[in-house]
């Protein structure tokens, strides 16, 4: 789901700045990687200048590609373009879908987190509101917001901690104001869907205790 | 010989380790006439995806001064429930829990695949990370915002319950109190003025007067060690706050004059961070991250005045003594940085700059702490965000890659005690260069079939913030020189050596003149050759070495010539930073560092690697060099002209723009893991950046000899320094010398 794209370096401040992964790629880097090229190559003991390729270097174009299925004298590595990925044709993602789960997940959470950061929560979002509707968001963080909202009503926790990061990596300068806000939504949500399954646990242990008829509980 | 070669492939994936010599000379004369020495490369932490931990402790020999790990090499008397010290020889009683073993029901400790192995030790209080920014406000516009930025990001990046603190420094030095109500404050120090760790904690409210006996207090801050302070506080209470607190920082206010440079009171600012983690979390596992965009202009630590038109010292004002600032600075920077290692921190530095900032006075606080240095242009560019994103990388469980707080013991047979090291900051490829003093008399008689063992012990705190301990116990045959050359002939671990000695050659360059190195690195290199190789006396075309020895004396040369060992090259600061990151790397990214990687690329077959030499450039040819911190891709001069007429663009000519596409994607696969980020040169036949791949071959055709090769073949390269060639054709005339 995450994007996996190239974009050159800061070629002003750094003429040798490297090309900047997205989070998805670099996360999809994971583990240890075996180095691919590490081979080397022990001088001619005797001292000879070494042989080289024959024949004089063509002037004319390069071999052509052949009909059959070409053998690619290509690398071991993934080919991901360097140009940005483009997304498939779809209708952009609207704001109100957005906006009102996560609204609407600041209000559940209103009873059980502290007053404070319910509304500096709500200020954030009021700002995400306003730089997308101000047209201040690119089409990417827009798709992504759209895909949080998803998991976090789905109650996927860990992918959407996950998107709001890749969201933090890529496009920070964008985000920055408003997604710590975001973040803090889902953890309190979190907390929140964990507790009432705890009580919800520890009611029905309790119910089954007293004997209560299954199915009729008080209404908290 | 092949076998050779697996067996060290093997023992290095599973341990960790890799030896200059894999038979050990079996007394000290023995070792002194083996010229290299017997040492080791370990890697503590080395990933071991395949190896999970156990969750008990481990069996320690019962004797005081031994107190050896229960490890695969010792004799195990299942009946009796006993095992016997491989390194002491005494006999210990198996715990109760060990009652059901047995030959067929083996704990993993005593398998021998076991030999290294991981303890999660269950016992005692967890405390949280702690990750303390010291940021710099003396940067241009562009750079603060780009670091701010990477700041919050990380707070992104952090676990929930690290702690995180701020300290911001231009002039003078503020200590931001985090809180969560609206209000923000902070402690404004001098930035003149150093202070000791008491007046620190003093100012900053961190010690409590003492309390009468008789009234019950709840523990203060610093007895309570993982509460958190004012001023440090878990990242899930406090992001949103620390976020705004960022995104407000401003560029230091007092105004810098035209041929001015900005006051920076970097001293003050590190000294200020150490002690207040020294007052509030000793003896827990933390990060100093100072990010700093110049050099340090003010107060104790100053590396230069703040007067533009005094540039600050190059390696020729070192070598005539004209570095006004240096002792005192490197002494300011080597108090921080022991105090902040006997606290088990550890201190990182951030240095973006288009001048030096000072790497060469501060590198202690980063290589006796085990913190990282990360040097770049700017903080605005791709080079440092995602070099410092890379720190935050988790490994293949979900956690950090960083650990904390370790110590190495290291035990060998038959010398009573161990030897200790204290590594505050460590991640998995994080290696120490170990090297062993044989002390068996000459003559001694060697045990049948005997076999030297060691076992590294490293305890530490993992990112999860468990304590764990990493057991490697490893052993070799011992080996009379005299009657078994051949064989010591066949362990020899070349590319090992060549770290090994290398590390060796950079600790003495920083202590000695430059000069004395390369003639010592030479003199080994005689002797070795002298002793190992096959020739007829005073006949150098007779000289062979054994495949085991044939890179080695290549791997000297390129050492000679590399950033490490010459100098005059690069600024000191630059210097600092290259030797800081070859201290540490595993052995490959060693080797890449001293003898850089050549690919090339062609119509004629797969990619394969050549000679770092002038004669692998050629013009039907891509070529990729790896150094470690470049990537470089340069275009022979006809796959230029190609490019530039677009055959790439062609259908027909489609296998041209996958030959073209190949190097990147394999620069690609180098880029997307490597810490610190390297820098990428994208070039070609005539470009003025080719001058990275030029300097780095060996000058085999120079101006001088080009017509006397008989053919033209490869690019010829414009410099009077020797070549390979002429290296080794004096190393075997004097190899072969009976007068040396």
């Amino acid at each position: 789901m995450a994007e996996l794209y190239v974009k050159p370096g800061n070629k002003e401040r750094g003429w040798n700045d490297p090309p900047q992964f997205s989070y998805g790629l670099q996360t999809q880097a994971g583990g240890p990687r075996r180095s691919l090229l590490t081979k080397r190559v022990a001088a001619p003991q005797d001292g000879s200048p070494r042989e080289t390729s024959p024949g004089p270097p063509p002037m004319g174009p390069p071999p052509p590609s052949s009909k059959a299925p070409r053998s690619p004298p290509v690398g071991s590595g993934p080919a991901s373009g360097v140009e940005p990925t483009s997304f498939p044709v779809e209708s952009e993602a609207v704001m109100e879908d957005v906006l009102r789960p996560l609204e609407q997940a600041l209000e559940d959470c209103r009873g059980h987190t502290r007053k404070q950061v319910c509304d500096d929560i709500s200020r954030r979002l009021a700002l995400l509101q306003e730089q997308w509707a101000g047209g201040k968001l690119s089409i990417p963080v827009k798709k992504r917001m759209a895909l949080l909202v998803q998991e976090l009503s789905s109650h996927r926790w860990d992918a959407a901690d996950d998107i709001h990061r890749s969201l933090m990596v890529d496009h920070v300068t964008e985000v920055s104001q408003w997604m710590v806000g975001v973040k803090r939504l889902i953890a309190e949500k979190r907390s929140l869907f964990s507790e009432e399954a705890a009580n919800e646990e520890k009611s029905a242990a309790t119910a089954e205790k007293n004997h209560t008829i299954p199915g009729f509980q008080q209404a908290s | 010989m092949a076998t050779y070669l697996e067996f060290i492939q093997q023992n290095e994936e599973r341990d960790g380790v890799r030896f200059s010599w894999n038979v050990w000379p079996s007394s000290r004369l023995e070792a002194t006439r083996m010229v290299v020495p017997l040492a080791c490369l370990l890697t503590p932490l080395k990933e071991r995806p395949d190896l999970p931990p156990v969750q008990y402790e481990p069996v320690l020999c019962s004797r005081p001064t031994c107190k050896a790990v229960l490890n695969p090499l010792c004799q195990v008397d299942y009946r009796a429930k006993l095992w016997a010290c491989n390194f002491c020889f005494q006999r210990n009683q198996f715990p109760p829990a060990y009652g059901g073993i047995s030959e067929v029901n083996q704990p993993a400790e005593l398998m021998p695949q076991f030999s290294t192995i991981e303890y999660v030790i269950q016992r005692g209080a967890q405390s949280p990370l702690i990750f303390l920014y010291v940021v710099d406000t003396c940067l241009e516009e562009d750079d603060l915002q780009a670091l701010k930025e990477s700041l919050q990001m990380s707070l992104s990046l952090l676990p929930p319950d690290a702690l995180v603190g701020l300290i911001t420094f231009g002039r003078m030095v503020q200590v931001h109190e985090l809180s969560c109500e609206g209000i923000s404050k902070s402690y404004v120090f001098r930035g003149t003025k150093d202070l000791t760790a008491k007046q620190i904690q003093d100012m900053l409210g961190l010690t409590k007067p003492a309390m009468p006996m008789q009234q019950a207090r709840p523990a203060q801050p610093q007895e309570h060690p993982f509460a958190s302070s004012r001023f440090l506080q878990p990242v899930h209470k406090i992001d949103m706050n620390l976020t705004d607190l960022l995104g407000e920082l401003q560029r230091d206010p007092w105004p810098v004059t035209q041929g001015k440079r900005p006051l920076r009171s970097t001293g003050v600012a590190l000294s200020i961070a150490v002690g207040l983690l020294e007052g509030t979390f000793p003896n827990t596992g933390a990060r100093i991250m100072l990010f700093t965009g110049g050099p340090p202009t003010q107060g104790p630590g100053m590396v230069v005045g703040d007067e533009l038109k005094i540039p600050i010292r190059s390696w020729h004002d070192i070598e005539k003594d004209n570095a006004r600032f240096m002792k005192k600075a490197t002494k300011h920077y080597e108090m921080l940085a022991n105090r902040t290692a006997a606290n088990g921190h550890c201190i990182d530095i951030y240095a973006c700059a288009l001048d030096q900032t000072g790497l060469l006075e501060m590198k202690c606080c980063a290589n006796l702490t085990g913190g990282y240095m990360v040097m770049g242009d700017s903080f605005n560019t791709s080079l440092f965000k995602q070099t410092f994103q890379r720190i935050f990388t988790k490994d293949f469980n979900g956690d950090f890659r960083m650990a904390f707080g370790a110590t190495l013991d290291v035990k060998e047979l038959g010398v009573g005690g161990t030897s200790q090291w204290k590594i505050c900051g460590l991640d998995p490829t994080s290696t120490l260069g170990i090297y062993f003093e044989v002390v068996n008399q000459h003559n001694t008689p060697i045990p049948q079939g005997g076999r030297g063992a060691i076992q590294f012990v490293t305890h530490y705190q993992h990112s999860s913030t468990q304590r764990r301990i990493r057991v490697t116990t490893i052993a070799r045959n011992w080996a009379d020189v005299q009657s078994q050359l051949r064989h010591i002939e066949a362990a020899f671990d070349q590319e090992a050596a060549a770290v090994l000695m290398a590390r060796l050659g950079v600790f003495r360059a920083e202590s000695e003149e430059g000069p004395d190195v390369l003639r010592w690195l030479d003199r080994q290199l005689i002797r070795l050759c002298q002793k190992f190789g096959q020739y007829n006396k005073e006949d150098p075309t007779s000289f062979r070495l054994s495949d085991s020895f044939s890179l080695y004396p290549q791997f000297m040369f390129h050492l000679r010539r590399s950033p490490f060992l010459q100098v005059f090259n690069n600024s000191p600061d630059e210097s600092s930073y290259y030797r800081h990151h070859f201290a540490r790397q595993d052995l490959t990214q060693s080797l890449i560092m001293i003898q850089p990687i050549l690919y090339s690329y062609s119509f004629h077959g797969p990619p394969e690697p050549v000679l770092l030499d002038s004669s692998s450039i050629l013009a039907d040819r891509i070529l990729l060099m790896d150094t470690f911190f470049q990537i470089v891709i340069y275009l022979g001069e006809t796959i230029a002209q190609w490019r530039k007429a677009g055959y790439q663009d062609m259908p027909e000519y489609e296998n041209f723009k996958h030959l073209l596409q190949a190097p990147l994607d394999d620069a690609q696969e180098i880029l997307q893991a490597r810490f610190p980020m390297p820098r990428y040169i994208n070039t070609e036949h005539g470009g003025s950046q080719a001058r990275f791949l030029l300097s780095k071959v060996n000058p085999s055709q120079t101006h001088n000899n080009l017509y006397a090769w008989g053919q033209e073949t490869g690019a010829p390269i414009l410099t009077d320094d020797v070549s390979l060639q002429v290296f080794m054709d004096h190393l075997k005339k004097l190899a072969v010398s009976s007068a040396c």
